[in-house]
């Protein structure tokens, strides 16, 4: 994928994505600075460029996903790092703080950015730290963002993925796959809540429908259940429980399969179903209901996401978002999902960069800009 | 010894007597679905064998002619009824004959009568068993007898003494076929036979869905009217209850919410097909709020709600966007997280068990309009109906289906509903209780 650089902008290139739940931020690192250009660059640019690639934690929820850093990616003409960053939405002001104490808007920079937050918190750059945003639409960054990634690959690698065997937990593997015939796609954004897409083209898409019950739903519910605070302990725990003494299958409906519209036993009719008894209540563990919770959260954006590809007559299915993140369990479901219930027409596919697309595309958007904002 | 107007020879009864407890010895037809002993005209011989030759002992009386004409009329023997026996609760339907006459009365089994007078004279049974009298059908005329219909309800986990009780009144002697449908006739049917020596004629419960509604909406001629549609749900001062004629209902999206939602489009009485279903229903709603707020019935988890305010336990669209998000046409009021607003701790700490009641109630309910409007839109029908107890005594979420629909779909589909909510299954068994296979 070509990029048209009119011009270069100023460093740092940055590009962020404000999400509802968490904040995204692409920095890219220039390796290629000559002598003189390190002599000209001003200090606090430079010391901007040390704090980020030289910690992989900031303040007390920052955190740079070294993993995912893309190396020696050339791009506008400059080669260097492409790192990826994310921090809480609730820690925004802080971070808003250290963009006026790094005198930030003295480097005259265009600051892209999407997501919610980029309108949410607008005023709040422009008076807290002088920094004037270039907003973007979320949905038009995460498209954008996506293809570019999948055109660089991943150090080399595939950045797509899928699973084969997906109903068999023995033999279950993950396998790379390349995005060549890429369109048509539906495109499941799963954030705080999720967006569905239909991309036909590079600059040809729609928006088919969404639900709010998405990753924000399942921390929320996880928290309120459980009484865990973060997304990874809420993961932990629902790898460790059994979802079956919280939901109601067909099985303990039926007896059996409900045999006549072929929904077996195992399938899950009420989720939650058992809660309504007080003493099925008492007998599960927390990690019985982080594990249901993740389960009928995952399984009805799994059932929503095949009844749009039906629609759209759609087979391909790409799930993206930071829901999930290390979350294997749910990959792995939607996976099952998808192949088991349309009898495998249709196919999941994951991203190795999940929720980061959306502040790619901000990121790209700055190199196509030909003003400052 | 009669049986519900038959006569029958001395010595057949007095066998059956004797062995009541053993399985009920009826004669049967080749598929174990039949039970009844009703000797219908150009039935299946083998199975109506015993009965026919009784039937020729019949005395030439009045009475007798009366259930002669019942034989030639494909009726059933006393009592009727169907049952549904779903995840969460079993719907029953009994028709309580009202045109019986002295001779007939005379004659009636002691066991007929007392289950006559026991569910007729009251109104709760148990602890848990209730009869909706609101939905009760007075004067209906069914199979040539005249009569009143009831609509009674007790959780599914009480099954075990409805069985005992069923053993105990001897219903097994009336010799009757038990219509059942929903899950439990498939996983009870043991339980059935064991216990209170009955044998189930087990019907599919979508089947018996359909075939619920437009009969009830047949026959539903005078009093409150049968479907329903609000009009300007979301508006307190506005918003009203209208009669919707359900005349020509096809093609029509049939979403039954139980304890979980399935969704059929019907395109003739006998045509439909199940679209899809959704695990997140009535129970999903009752068992997160039991968890939640600490309540125990799906009464208190309503109370509860109604109190409740959602928009402070989930994150709407003007949360994350700070008004709406108008490239894609999604109003700052909207939800973009259901229970977004939890991951936080200070809002945890600071929302209240009705808040969460009420987001439990508003998040499932939304589920299921977002997942149906999806399904209208792929069948290309306009008309949904909602039925299934997750609906009764719940305003609050037919409106908000009502407004969902109507809003997301731009004023293209109507949200329509019924009074009988969760019955239609177990009125739907009934109606096969003529077809013995």
């Amino acid at each position: 994928m070509k990029l048209k650089c009119s011009r270069k902008p100023a460093f740092p290139w940055f590009g962020m994505d404000i999400g509802g739940t968490l904040v995204k931020l692409v920095y890219f690192e220039p390796k290629d600075i000559t002598a003189e250009e390190e002599q000209e660059e001003v200090e606090n640019l430079k010391s901007i460029r040390r704090y980020l690639t030289s910690n992989t934690a900031y303040g007390k929820t920052g955190v740079r996903d070294v993993h995912l850093e893309l190396h020696n990616l050339t791009i506008c003409g400059r080669t260097g790092n492409l790192h990826f960053i994310r921090f809480p939405t609730a820690a925004m002001h802080r971070f808003i703080q250290m963009g006026r104490d790094k005198h930030f808007s003295s480097l005259h920079t265009t600051l892209c950015a999407t997501g919610g937050g980029a309108y949410k918190f607008e005023n709040d750059f422009r008076t807290m730290a002088d920094l004037e945003l270039l907003k973007l639409d979320e949905l038009d960054c995460l498209i954008q963002g996506l293809l570019y990634i999948d055109s660089v690959s991943f150090n080399g690698h595939p950045e797509c993925y899928y699973f084969e065997n997906p109903s068999d937990t023995q033999n279950c593997i993950k396998r790379p796959c390349s995005l060549d015939n890429l369109f048509p796609m539906l495109l499941v954004n799963i954030g705080s809540g999720v967006s569905i897409l239909a991309v036909y083209a590079k600059d040809d898409y729609k928006r088919v429908t969404g639900t709010s019950l998405g990753g924000g739903t399942f921390l929320g519910l996880c928290c309120l259940l459980t009484g865990c605070e973060t997304f990874e302990e809420a993961l932990e725990m629902a790898s460790k429980g059994d979802s079956t003494n919280v939901d109601k299958l067909v099985k303990d409906i039926y007896g059996g399969d409900y045999q006549r519209f072929g929904l077996q036993g195992s399938a899950v009719a009420s989720s939650f179903g058992h809660m309504m008894s007080k003493e099925k209540r008492e007998s599960i563990s927390k990690e019985d209901l982080a594990r249901a919770t993740l389960v009928t959260i995952t399984n009805n954006i799994g059932s929503i996401a095949r009844m749009c590809a039906v629609n759209e007559k759609i087979e391909r299915v790409v799930f993206v978002g930071n829901f999930l993140r290390i979350n294997t369990v749910s990959t792995k479901l939607l996976a099952y999902a998808m192949d088991f219930w349309s009898k495998g027409q249709l196919r999941a596919l994951f991203l190795e960069h999940e929720g980061y697309f959306g502040a790619v595309g901000a990121f790209l958007e700055l190199l196509k800009s030909s003003d400052d904002a | 010894m009669e049986l519900n107007g038959f006569h029958c020879d001395a010595e057949g009864c007095a066998e059956e007597q004797e062995e009541e407890p053993k399985a009920l010895r009826l004669p049967r037809s080749k598929t174990d679905a039949s039970c009844s002993i009703i000797a219908t005209p150009g039935a299946d011989s083998a199975a109506a064998g015993g009965s026919a030759l009784r039937e020729q002992r019949v005395s030439k009386s009045t009475p007798a002619m009366l259930r002669l004409d019942s034989l030639k009329k494909n009726r059933p023997p006393f009592p009727w009824f169907g049952m549904d026996i779903g995840g969460t609760l079993v719907k029953l339907v009994y028709f309580e004959p009202k045109d019986i006459t002295a001779e007939e009365e005379q004659e009636e089994v002691e066991s007929l009568k007392s289950i006559r007078r026991y569910l007729t004279s009251h109104t709760a049974y148990g602890k848990t068993g209730i009869r909706d009298v609101h939905l009760e059908l007075s004067d209906l005329t069914l199979w040539g007898r005249k009569g009143n219909l009831h609509f009674i309800r007790f959780p599914t986990h009480e099954l075990p003494a409805f069985l005992q009780m069923g053993r105990d009144k001897h219903f097994s002697s009336l010799h009757t076929t038990l219509c059942a449908t929903g899950g439990g006739a498939f996983k009870y049917e043991d339980d059935f036979r064991t216990m209170a020596n009955l044998q189930l004629l087990k019907l599919d419960e979508l089947d018996c869905l359909i075939k619920g509604v437009l009969y009830i909406y047949s026959v539903v001629s005078s009093g409150p009217p049968e479907c329903y549609y609000f009009e300007h749900p979301t508006d307190p001062e506005r918003c009203e209850q209208k009669a919707y004629n359900l005349e020509n209902p096809y093609p029509l999206l049939l979403v039954s919410i139980g304890s979980g939602v399935s969704i059929l489009a019907v395109y003739s009485k006998d045509n439909y097909k199940r679209v899809t279903g959704t695990s997140l229903g009535g129970g999903t709603f009752l068992g997160l709020c039991c968890l939640l707020t600490g309540c125990s019935t799906f009464e208190e988890a309503l109370a509860m709600a109604t109190e409740g305010e959602s928009t402070c336990v989930d994150k709407l669209v003007r949360d994350i966007y700070g008004g709406d998000y108008e490239r894609f046409g999604l109003p700052g009021w909207a939800v973009a997280s259901s229970f977004g607003s939890m991951i936080c701790k200070e809002k945890r700490d600071s929302v209240s068990k009705e808040d969460l009641a009420r987001a439990t109630l508003v998040t499932i309910t939304n589920n299921i309009g977002s997942i149906t409007r999806m399904c209208a839109l792929n069948e290309n029908i306009e008309r949904v109906v909602f039925v299934g107890n997750f609906l009764r005594v719940n305003t609050l979420s037919m409106k908000l289906l009502a407004y969902a629909l109507d809003y997301w779909s731009k004023g293209q589909l109507k949200a329509l509903f019924l009074r009988h909510e969760g019955y239609f299954g177990a009125v739907g068994a009934l109606l096969e209780l003529p077809n013995p296979s």
